[in-house]
């Protein structure tokens, strides 16, 4: 009774779909059917049953194979759009005997993973790309087998394997260049900070008149020279259009979060504080705007 | 971490090329020689391993149409290609094209993984013996294991064992199947059999009764018999008629001319009229070998003949063709009868032509007998006992016959001969004698080439005898019967072929009747078969239990060897020594989880387990890691301690 249960379990667990094979195996059997009945070729016979019993015999085989397998989605990492991620599958094998023949169906692509030995664990890596930033929904996330005749592919959904978040694809100017041409400075135009020595450059309000009527030529500077601790991004100054914005922001924050830089990003709803939220929310948050 | 493998491609290449190598063999022997030109090519194309441009390829392509072309020619007809086997020819030689030029471009689809299993299927149109039979279960499991290498991209022991159990599986299905699957009554048709072109040798439609030695003495099987009731007929009725004899011309018996007329047409059943009485019946399957003649044998009296087959006046038996390939036929024959009445008087005319020249010793003799005793059956007792009293020698190599008058010379001179020899002057003597005669020849098969009911008849069984017209009915006379001795160089030859090697033989013809049973029991398994099987189980509870218990136990061997199979075999020492313990621990209660280490299970077990374990959980890592020889023989020991303690 126990084993009835777990071999309907099974059943029920493992998803059973036919391929290509099956139908050449139908239409094989109808052919022997045909050339052994027409002309009692015993032979022939013999070769029809032998085909039909060993596709009959193929279904427990597989199903055997494939029953102590368990896989479990272990996340992508940070997942950008576009760009080539990495999602990791753990495929642990439960049962003594070796599985055989396995691939992992990840959305539209298949990683071949070959056997894994009983009471053993294998990490599988699967390389993809995000079409767009968001939520991505994987339609396809399975571990199948087409063991032992690939008349049948033994399927196994992959635990927690539902959605990822992909983040906007990192694109645009980069950090350093950007506070190049437009840096986030503190103080103001009227915060005085004194005289330094003129360059020859500078405007000529800038020209500290008091000192040239002392013969020495100076020029005024500000506090607003400084340049400010935490740095300040301005969502809508960002870029044109909210992907580019988006998309530039995502480098921005990849590039402080390498340069152990805090920042503040304002968005239209609200401030991005690094020192309040760590990279990843800060970054989920961009995926889902 | 795992990525996924580089292409297989090479390895797929090579098991591909193992599917054709293995399904091709039989094919080969049924292509013709343009094509096998042709897929030489191909092989050594394959060999160079050079991938070939598309001119190179529509190049194959001409050629091998061209090959094709040549191989099919003469039967390239309509009425050709209406006959199932030229068209199967021709299917097969355009799929053989089909693959090669696939085959060359080094690139694996679809339709070359199935061809192998479509060549396979074509080949059973060619052969159906008992070496094809065997070689298409391996074919099966070859094309399995390659099916199941590719799959598993494993070791080659271990695709085995999966093929093996996979297999093994099937067995029981195939089994079942081939027993209980319901046929219909087609007959089986035939389209090949190469691999018997050798004719089998026996007196048929001639005898020469000259002075040479006899020319069939071979071993060689012409025929085997396998007798429904389970019982062999004895010795005295196991005679096999062949054709019936009625003109001497010089030393040549023929059989009588096309143009005399008959009482009875040819048919393939013999009607109540022709015959007084029948008795004892008995049915029984014959596998007869090609002998070129259409002449088959069945059991004197032939009462039933098989399909296509018509029994004649004479009861010889016979095809419209010649037995070019081997027949399997099912027939019936009456071992007790008297028949012969309604003889015309025309074929007694025949049967008493002799003509006093040919043996003017023999004419005087018989004359002289005619004379003496009035009534038929009298002639020939005389006849007999003037045999027995000559002491007639049997020899297979007469000496001294004048060829001028071999009968007169045999009877009264030399006094040596054979089968014929005797059959020859015995009838002779009884036409001399007033009495109707003709020679039947055929094969007196012998008991001792028998096992339970199958009876092997060879070259060396061809044998000749007498029927004689007494008191309206035809009757048997063996006249060789009458022989005293046998010389020394016959029993020598006799010796040689029957009793030398005896277990060997014996061995032999255990093996041929296995070869029968085979035959008749797969190759030929029928509608008639199963409804012989069905009527046994129904009728008797003994073979019913035999026929159900012989499955259950062989079933039995095919769970056994599967579990044997299915074992994962020990690739760690120490974890398998400690298996018996850690199932004993389980039946406490104790489970090892599968990715729990040996440490933290002996661990947890210590905490409240009643065993005590330190010495295992010790020996057990130092035979393990320090790989000691010591340690793993103690750790053994002591697993055996604590089970029997426990």
């Amino acid at each position: 009774m126990k084993s009835l249960k777990i071999f309907l379990q099974n059943r029920k667990r493992i998803k059973q779909r036919a391929t290509p094979f099956s139908l050449f195996v139908v239409v094989l059997l109808f052919g022997l059917f045909f050339e052994a009945y027409m002309h009692n070729f015993n032979l022939v016979y013999i070769t029809l049953f032998f085909v039909f019993a060993t596709a009959f015999s193929a279904g427990p085989i597989g199903i055997r194979n494939i029953k102590n397998i368990e896989a479990k989605f272990d996340g992508c990492g940070r997942l950008f759009a576009n760009i080539l991620g990495e999602c990791r599958i753990k495929v642990s094998n439960k049962g003594i005997y070796t599985a055989w023949a396995l691939d992992i169906l990840f959305e539209d692509k298949k990683i071949y993973i070959g056997s894994i030995k009983g009471s053993s664990v294998e990490f599988v890596k699967v390389e993809y790309i995000a079409p767009k930033r968001g939520y991505l929904y994987i339609k396809e996330c399975k571990i199948e087998s087409l063991f032992p005749l690939s008349t049948v592919r033994f399927q196994i959904d992959i635990k927690d394997c539902k959605r990822v978040v992909v983040y906007p694809q990192p694109k645009g100017i980069p950090l350093s260049k950007y506070l190049a041409i437009s840096k986030n400075f503190i103080g103001d135009e009227s915060d005085f900070d004194g005289v330094g020595t003129y360059s020859g450059s500078e405007s000529a309000s800038r020209i500290h008149w008091a000192s040239v009527a002392k013969g020495e030529l100076a020029v005024k500077k500000f506090v607003k020279e400084y340049q400010s601790q935490k740095l300040e991004f301005d969502f809508i100054k960002a870029a044109n259009s909210d992907e580019d914005r988006l998309s530039q922001l995502t480098l921005w924050v990849l590039e402080c979060e390498e340069a152990k830089l805090d920042f503040v990003i304002y968005m239209p709803n609200g401030i991005l504080d690094s020192q309040k939220e760590n990279i990843d929310e800060i970054l989920t948050k961009f995926a889902l705007y | 971490m795992r990525y996924s493998p580089n292409s297989h491609s090479t390895k797929e290449l090579k098991l591909l090329d193992l599917a054709y190598l293995t399904v091709l063999p039989p094919i080969l022997l049924i292509t013709k020689l343009p094509m096998l030109i042709f897929m030489a090519t191909v092989v050594y194309l394959i060999y160079r391993d050079k991938r070939l441009s598309d001119k190179a390829i529509l190049g194959m392509t001409l050629w091998g149409l061209v090959a094709i072309a040549i191989s099919m020619f003469g039967s390239f007809n309509f009425a050709g290609l209406s006959r199932l086997k030229v068209f199967v020819e021709l299917i097969m030689y355009l799929l053989i094209l089909a693959v090669s030029l696939q085959r060359l471009t080094k690139e694996i689809n679809f339709y070359q993984i199935i061809s192998p299993i479509l060549l396979l299927a074509i080949s059973l149109f060619f052969f159906h013996t008992l070496p094809m039979l065997i070689y298409v279960i391996f074919e099966i499991f070859v094309l399995l294991w390659i099916i199941l290498a590719y799959r598993m991209q494993s070791s080659i022991e271990e695709s085995l064992k999966m093929t093996g159990m996979l297999f093994l599986l099937s067995l029981p299905w195939v089994i079942l199947l081939f027993i209980f699957f319901p046929r219909i009554s087609f007959e089986h048709a035939s389209y090949g059999f190469k691999n018997e072109e050798v004719a089998k040798e026996g007196y048929d439609g001639k005898m020469y009764a000259n002075e040479k030695a006899v020319g069939l003495l071979s071993d060689r099987i012409v025929f085997e018999v396998g007798f429904n009731s389970g019982k062999i007929p004895p010795s005295s009725k196991l005679y096999f008629r062949g054709s019936v004899l009625y003109i001497k011309k010089g030393k040549e018996w023929k059989p009588m001319p096309i143009g005399v007329l008959r009482r009875y047409r040819p048919a393939r059943y013999v009607t109540p009229n022709r015959y007084d009485y029948i008795k004892d019946i008995v049915s029984y399957r014959v596998s007869l070998y090609p002998t070129k003649k259409r002449w088959i044998y069945l059991l004197d009296l032939p009462i039933e003949a098989p399909t296509g087959a018509v029994i004649d006046s004479d009861f010889s038996v016979t095809l419209k063709g010649g037995v070019n390939e081997p027949v399997i036929y099912d027939a019936g024959s009456a071992l007790e009868y008297k028949y012969g009445r309604g003889t015309l008087k025309n074929v007694l005319d025949v049967a008493l032509g002799a003509d006093s020249k040919m043996a003017p010793r023999c004419a005087k003799l018989g004359a002289k007998i005619a004379k003496k005793y009035k009534s038929a059956s009298q002639r020939v007792k005389a006849i007999l006992k003037f045999f027995l009293d000559q002491n007639l020698m049997y020899s297979l190599r007469p000496k001294g016959l004048d060829p001028k008058n071999t009968t007169d010379s045999f009877l009264f001179d030399v006094k040596q001969g054979y089968c014929v020899h005797f059959a020859d002057s015995f009838a002779l003597l009884c036409r001399f004698a007033k009495v109707p005669s003709r020679v039947v020849t055929g094969y007196k098969a012998k008991p001792k080439n028998s096992v339970k009911n199958y009876l092997a008849v060879k070259e060396k069984d061809a044998h000749a005898w007498v029927e004689v017209y007494i008191d309206n009915s035809w009757v048997r006379v063996d006249p060789t019967a009458t022989a005293k001795k046998m010389d020394t160089l016959s029993m020598n030859i006799i010796n040689q072929t029957d009793t030398i090697k005896d277990k060997a033989s014996k061995i032999n013809l255990y093996l041929l009747y296995i070869k029968y049973k085979v035959e008749a029991w797969i190759l030929y398994y029928s509608h008639f078969r199963q409804m012989q099987l069905y009527e046994n189980i129904k009728n008797s509870p003994r073979f019913a239990l035999v026929f159900v218990s012989t499955l259950i136990v062989l079933f039995g061997i095919f769970v056994l060897f599967y579990l044997y199979l299915k074992k994962e075999r020990c690739t760690d020492k120490a974890l398998c020594i400690l298996a018996p313990l850690l199932k004993r621990l389980e039946k406490e209660g104790y489970k090892k989880e599968t990715f729990e280490s040996i440490s933290s299970f002996f661990n947890r077990y210590s905490k409240d387990g009643e065993i005590d374990i330190k010495s295992i959980d010790r020996l057990y890592h130092e035979c393990k890691y320090k790989e000691s020889k010591d340690a793993c023989y103690k750790l053994k020991n002591e697993i055996k301690r604590i089970k029997k303690s426990v």
